[in-house]
């Protein structure tokens, strides 16, 4: 039995050790390296030949047993135990799994003899064993047990009830050391994440300072790549841009388009390896499995931390040292512009807090695209708006000087035709000088009529025009007529149901006239002459595709065909017919282009705009007797229908030989494919019927109409393509 | 044999005039120009009031009016002062454009024809074309 003055002394032994252990480890704030160092430390200061700490890893409110985990051991015995993975079940039969169960200090002075004991092969030399708990104090004022604390000596009986004072002050210093390394860890991983978004942040900050100030869109892209990588230190960075389905048939280089979004195409890539990949045309569908794809269909950020293992990732060649991405949507607003993507070779180099930061970046990238793309189709609008202004001051002032030569060269053409008729009449004295002089002559009034002509063909498109809805194919149609192209040279494919353009038809009809008699010239010398003409709708147009197996255009011709002045054609052409066509075609806002057809010959391609503003209700006469005068065209479907719905009496007639009488009004188309229309008027005339007849064309000229109007019709006007404007002319008939 | 036709043609460019007054006259018609509106209108008021009236007026619609500047619309003009002197005198107007609209007005003012300049031989044709009727 030990005396007490052995007690007291190994009382102050054993509080001084658990004193020394105190302060040794309450100034290690690593939690790995207090574990390593505690164990050590406790061991030299008691004497032990083995001390472990267990931390329980399973709280016990998860339900799940709960396991006090060997975290550090003595020497080699405890690196091979942790190593193993050596753990005890909270209050299970072992004195560790007692002393977390419990919350108190065990003894086993026998090992050998105590039945919770679990014999360890590690430890063959262990004669006796305490188990001390581990406990801090929480916030609620209570107690905490974390683990345990094993100490072993070779000696039997080597503890007593009294150490356990002393043994337990130990563990109590080393549990709150251990509590302190922890939340210190917990400090240092919070303070971390904080500097580590801050450092995002700025870097996001910068990416917006740098890029706001480059406005060209062809060198902001490529800058942007290199400033987030440089600004986070990325391994790679790209940027797609969305590419639309229905892009407008102009294309918008900007980028500024409407219709639904299906590529993201990549417009710029960090180094060789987005160069070739912005080379190669790298795409990637929205909305498909890509993470770009993905990220701009869902308009949110996604993120692959070891790429390898992620199915949404396209495992890439030519970045094979990417093992984590980000992809973040470029969103302005409500609109998808594109997509980012960041790659870095670290694994796990993104987590959900960098979504904050990494997306603000993306924002700044999206408005610094977009005011780029703004500025570009500003700049666009501009050239435009100069182009168009600089165009019509051109234009005015050739128009001018082209009146002023045109009036000019009237004498010249009449000078030369009476100074021809005077040499028909001259005796044939001298016969080839008199040949000569023809020939010159001929050459002055051939040369002046074209400078006459030209007056016409530059300021007929020039006029004023007067929009209004018109039926494309009836138009086609008399501009065929009147240039008398043969009916079995020219067929016609019209889809039904087509809208009313808007159109003034008369300068329509003109540039319909300068198409199709291009045409015609293409056909001259080739032995299949055939120009196919097909009119379909086109969303807010209505498209006419005018054909023919000539030549067709060069290449290098196919620009140049628009200028005025420019003729393939030889002296007798003024160059003029496919520029005024074009020149109509922009003041309805219409389009004109020339191409040429796979099997060779032009294809021009004419679109006009559809008549969209709602219709004024028609009041049409009615009971009254019609007599129609057309062919059996579409327009004449039209009038007829239009004239029986509200009631009136309609006759039809190809070339008007009927009898006249009964009828109360006579709509005469003034371009008929089978019968002259003057003859027609003029027989119609004859049996007193002029004074009741309307002529209607699709376009106005003065030379028919004033012929139409001596040979005795009431009126000519313009073709009513809507019942309110039959209404407006058979009106007056009321 | 019926009288000789004479044709009051006023038109201000000269060439242009000579060279029409030379086409009508080789065609057997008789003549008289005049550069502008109100000397038009005079000429074709001392011919009413001596014994050689003119039959038909050739007027262009471009060229200094009453007050003596150009205006485009001076042959409509003296077109119905003509008309208040001579109610049934057919007229010709002539212009450099193709207006369907200016020339129904000019109709509808009382013309005869809207005839655009280019071949003379045209204009020849309908003022025979406008005797005859």
């Amino acid at each position: 039995m030990p005396s007490d003055i052995y007690l007291a002394k190994r009382r102050a032994v054993l509080l001084q050790a658990a004193a020394k252990v105190g302060h040794s480890v309450t100034s290690i704030l690593d939690p790995d390296q207090l574990l390593e160092r505690v164990v050590d430390i406790i061991c030299d200061e008691f004497g032990f030949y083995y001390a472990g700490v267990f931390l329980i890893e399973n709280p016990l409110t998860s339900g799940k047993p709960a396991w006090a985990v060997l975290r550090a051991g003595r020497g080699e015995a405890g690196a091979a135990m942790v190593a193993e993975g050596y753990k005890l079940e909270v209050n299970g039969r072992s004195m560790i799994g007692a002393a977390t169960g419990m919350g108190s200090a065990i003894i086993a002075l026998d090992v050998g003899e105590e039945p919770v004991h679990f014999k360890n092969p590690h430890l063959p030399d262990t004669r006796s064993e305490m188990a001390l708990p581990l406990m801090v104090g929480d916030a609620d004022g209570g107690v905490r047990i974390i683990g345990a604390l094993t100490v072993q000596s070779v000696e039997e009986a080597a503890f007593s009830d009294d150490d356990i004072t002393a043994l337990q002050a130990m563990a109590d210093q080393v549990a709150i050391a251990l509590n302190n390394a922890r939340l210190y860890a917990q400090n240092q991983q919070l303070l971390a994440r904080a500097e580590r978004r801050t450092q995002l942040l700025a870097a996001a900050a910068e990416v917006g300072r740098e890029t706001a100030s480059i406005l060209d869109l062809d060198k902001l892209l490529p800058s942007m790549v290199d400033i987030i990588c440089d600004a986070y230190g990325f391994y790679y960075a790209g940027v797609f841009l969305v590419e639309y389905l229905d892009d407008e048939p102009s294309g918008s280089s900007s980028g500024l388009a409407s219709g639904k979004p299906a590529w993201a195409v990549l417009r710029a890539g960090r180094g060789e390896a987005g160069a070739a990949m912005v080379a190669e045309g790298h795409k990637l569908e929205i909305g498909g499995h890509s993470m770009i794809g993905a990220a701009a269909g869902m308009r949110g950020a996604l993120i692959a931390l070891d790429v390898g293992e992620e199915p949404e990732h396209f495992k890439n060649p030519h970045l094979p040292d990417t093992r984590s991405e980000m992809a973040l949507p470029l969103v302005v607003g409500s609109d998808l512009i594109g997509a980012v993507t960041v790659q870095s070779t670290e694994e796990a180099a993104f987590d959900d807090d960098d979504i904050t930061s990494l997306q603000a970046m993306a924002d700044h990238l999206a408005v610094a695209i977009r005011n780029a793309q703004l500025l570009k189709e500003l700049e666009a609008a501009h050239a435009e708006l100069l182009r168009t202004k600089t165009y019509e001051a051109i234009a005015t002032a050739t128009l001018e000087a082209i009146h002023w030569i045109g009036n000019k060269a009237l004498p010249i053409s009449a000078g030369a035709e009476r100074l021809l008729q005077d040499l028909d009449r001259l005796p044939p004295t001298e016969p080839r000088r008199m040949a000569s002089m023809r020939e010159d002559l001929e050459m002055i009034a051939d040369s002046a009529a074209l400078i006459v002509s030209v007056q016409e063909h530059l300021i007929g498109p020039a006029r004023e025009e007067q929009p209004r809805p018109g039926l494309a194919e009836d138009v086609v149609k008399d501009a065929a007529v009147r240039l008398a192209i043969p009916a079995e040279m020219i067929s016609y494919a019209v889809a039904p149901d087509l809208p009313l353009v808007r159109a003034d038809t008369t300068q329509l009809g003109r540039a319909f006239g300068y198409v199709l008699q291009n045409a015609v010239e293409a056909v001259e010398g080739i032995a299949e002459k055939r120009i196919a003409v097909e009119i379909a709708p086109a969303d807010d147009f209505v498209v006419i595709r005018i054909a023919d197996t000539g030549p067709g255009i060069p290449e290098g011709d196919l620009d140049k065909i628009w200028a005025a002045f420019y003729s393939t054609k030889g002296a007798h052409h003024a160059g003029l017919g496919l520029s005024a066509a074009l020149q109509v075609l922009r003041q309805i806002e219409g389009q004109i282009t020339a191409a040429n057809g796979p099997e060779g010959g032009a294809v021009f391609e004419v679109l006009v705009p559809v008549y969209d503003s709602p219709l004024p209700e028609a009041a049409l006469p009615a009971k009254k007797k019609v007599l129609l005068i057309d062919d059996d065209d579409a327009w004449s479907h039209f009038a007829e229908a239009a004239l029986k719905g509200a009631g009136n009496k309609v006759t039809r007639s190809a070339d008007g030989r009927v009898d006249l009488k009964p009828f109360d009004l006579i709509l005469m188309d003034g371009v008929l494919e089978h019968a002259d229309s003057r003859a027609v008027l003029e027989q119609l005339a004859a049996e007193g019927a002029g004074g009741k007849t309307l002529v209607v064309a699709s376009g106005l000229r003065v030379e028919d109409a004033m012929a139409l109007i001596r040979l005795g019709a009431k009126d000519v006007v313009l073709k009513p393509y809507t019942a309110t404007a039959l209404a407006e002319i058979v009106g007056e008939e009321e | 044999m019926m009288d000789e036709i004479r044709i009051l043609l006023v038109d201000d460019e000269e060439l242009v005039r000579r060279s029409l007054e030379k086409t009508l006259l080789r065609a057997g018609f008789d003549v008289e120009t005049a550069e502008s509106a109100s000397a038009g209108l005079a000429l074709f008021k001392e011919a009413l009031s001596g014994d050689d009236p003119f039959d038909i007026a050739i007027l262009d619609l471009n060229m200094p009016g009453f007050d003596g500047g150009d205006d485009p619309n001076a042959g409509l003009e003296l077109l119905s002062e003509l008309l208040i002197v001579d109610a049934g005198l057919p007229v010709i107007i002539l212009t450099a454009f193709d207006e369907v609209a200016r020339a129904k007005e000019a109709v509808a003012r009382g013309a005869r024809a809207y005839f655009v300049k280019g071949r003379e031989a045209g204009l020849v044709e309908l003022v025979n074309d406008i005797i005859a009727a």
